[in-house]
């Protein structure tokens, strides 16, 4: 197992997480699929080593991420990248928005010699930039304000920024919950061949059918729980939980937190 | 055609000239100074939470009314023989009102730079992280994505400090050598002087080179933000 959570719990806003132990294996889509609000956002925060977890571990090849340096840490954090709900780019061309993640990885001398040619040209795009905008079929864009995209084409490229640094793992946060069919299905399928390449997928989403499409592997969370795990066609045909059932059966879509109240009378 | 005979004292333009670069120096300075203190802790502040945060921002937002004759009085009795930076013998020179200048813009810089820096989303900083960033990544993209509202706290700073009268008075003295070449004598407090001598015209003469300053000042201000509208609104 290459990024694993053991037996942790962790208490952020409203969501909750306990006992949460989960691998990711190499080179597979693992779908950590589930209502909203159930902490499949904290669960990749975690992962992402935003924070520590409450208790439990959070460990990358059998080493506990809170228990290294920071440089130590920082070294594992940048075999991973992330992609959240909203693309986060920033006010600047799609070029640079893409390069950032290599730009930050450079020494500080090149860096500096970087931002001053970035300033009087454009500095020459690196490959790997120019191989990610391709994936997502956005290379002819490379030139634009990122801020100018339509939402399909801003997600599409905060996918192609966390390609670009070359992950091993990348982690996804409902990267299609605001987005048409259209740009899905491009997401998904740049999601596919990022996994063919060997990269490492971790998706969280509510929808079912997208879990199908793209997971090599789904956990099923509740309420803060991994209730149940395998491969989609088994989680989803034949699932053992209670409340896998249900949801697989559409009636957990919302959030499971949120209790009709009984003293409101019903319109 | 002359408009107006202008009457100038001894050193002639050179002395008008003097004081424009008297108080460019002094007040660009100043607010290189304050930029300098500013930004950090805009940064510091933005970003984390704590107790007391909302009182610490009120009053930052309070220090941008400072009366500046009060700076003026309290940064002489710190810098005069008696007080406790004496020692340094600072007081009636072009770094004491840089000094006062650096109080009075601070919280002008301060204030607008952090609510820049609070307007850039979370998620901006979350995606520096995620991609790999170090803390001080972080930082800079929230200070890149704050340009903006940066460069107006920046010039509003700026504006602040160079028309400023009232505490650089106090701690420069006015002070002209006898070659008609200004040391502590700024637009400002030049002006002061003229009106009270009697030579309107030239007083006319700073107050419009004065006037020229700030106005370019804040079309530069003005011309920045709609940049940055411009680019946000999409």
């Amino acid at each position: 197992m290459r990024l694993t959570a053991t037996d942790v719990s962790k208490s952020f806003d409203d969501a909750v997480l306990e006992d949460v132990s989960l691998g990711v294996e190499p080179g597979q889509v693992l779908t950590i699929v589930g209502p909203s609000g159930t902490g499949k956002t904290t669960l990749l925060r975690l992962f992402a080593a935003f924070q520590p977890p409450d208790s439990g571990t959070i460990a990358w090849n059998g080493s506990d991420l809170w228990s290294l340096s920071e440089a130590e840490r920082l070294r594992v954090r940048r075999k991973m990248s992330m992609v959240f709900q909203e693309p986060s780019l920033f006010n600047a061309p799609v070029r640079r928005n893409v390069a950032y993640g290599i730009r930050v990885r450079k020494p500080w001398s090149e860096r500096l010699r970087l931002g001053v040619g970035g300033l009087v040209g454009n500095e020459p795009l690196a490959e790997s930039v120019q191989t990610a905008l391709e994936s997502v079929g956005l290379a002819h864009k490379a030139g634009q304000n990122a801020l100018t995209l339509s939402g399909g084409e801003a997600q599409r490229v905060a996918f192609a920024r966390a390609l670009a640094v070359d992950p091993e793992i990348v982690l996804l946060d409902e990267p299609t919950s605001n987005l048409d069919p259209r740009n899905t299905a491009v997401l998904e399928d740049a999601i596919r061949r990022a996994s063919d390449r060997g990269v490492t997928c971790v998706l969280a989403t509510h929808d079912m059918n997208q879990a199908e499409r793209v997971s090599d592997h789904v956990a099923f969370i509740f309420d803060g729980e991994v209730v149940e795990t395998g491969p989609p066609a088994q989680v989803f045909e034949r699932p053992t939980d209670r409340r896998t059932k249900r949801f697989v059966e559409g009636e957990l879509l919302v959030d499971s937190a949120v209790e009709p109240d009984p003293t409101e009378p019903s319109s | 055609m002359v408009l107006l005979q202008v009457q100038l004292p001894d050193g002639g333009w050179t002395y008008v000239l003097s004081i424009v670069v008297v108080s460019l120096k002094v007040s660009l300075t100043a607010v290189g100074l304050s930029t300098l203190l500013s930004l950090p802790v805009a940064l510091l502040i933005g970003f984390t939470d704590f107790p007391g945060k909302r009182l610490l921002t009120a009053v930052i937002n309070t220090g941008m009314g400072f009366p500046s004759v009060v700076v003026g009085l309290v940064v002489l009795m710190l810098l005069s023989n008696s007080g406790p930076l004496g020692t340094f013998d600072l007081a009636f020179t072009p770094q004491a009102m840089m000094a006062s200048q650096f109080v009075l813009a601070t919280p002008v810089v301060m204030s607008i730079s952090l609510s820049s820096v609070e307007e850039v989303s979370r998620s901006i900083r979350d995606a520096a992280y995620v991609l790999g960033g170090t803390r001080v990544d972080v930082g800079l993209v929230v200070i890149k994505e704050a340009r903006y509202g940066i460069v107006t706290a920046i010039l509003a700073g700026f504006g602040r400090a160079i028309s400023e009268v009232g505490s650089i008075l106090i701690v420069g003295g006015n002070i002209v050598f006898s070659d008609g070449q200004s040391y502590t004598r700024t637009l400002t407090t030049a002006i002061t002087v003229e009106a009270r001598q009697g030579r309107y015209e030239l007083g006319l003469v700073l107050g419009v080179v004065l006037l020229a300053l700030v106005l370019v000042v804040n079309s530069l201000g003005s011309w920045i933000r709609s940049k940055g509208r411009g680019t946000r609104a999409s």
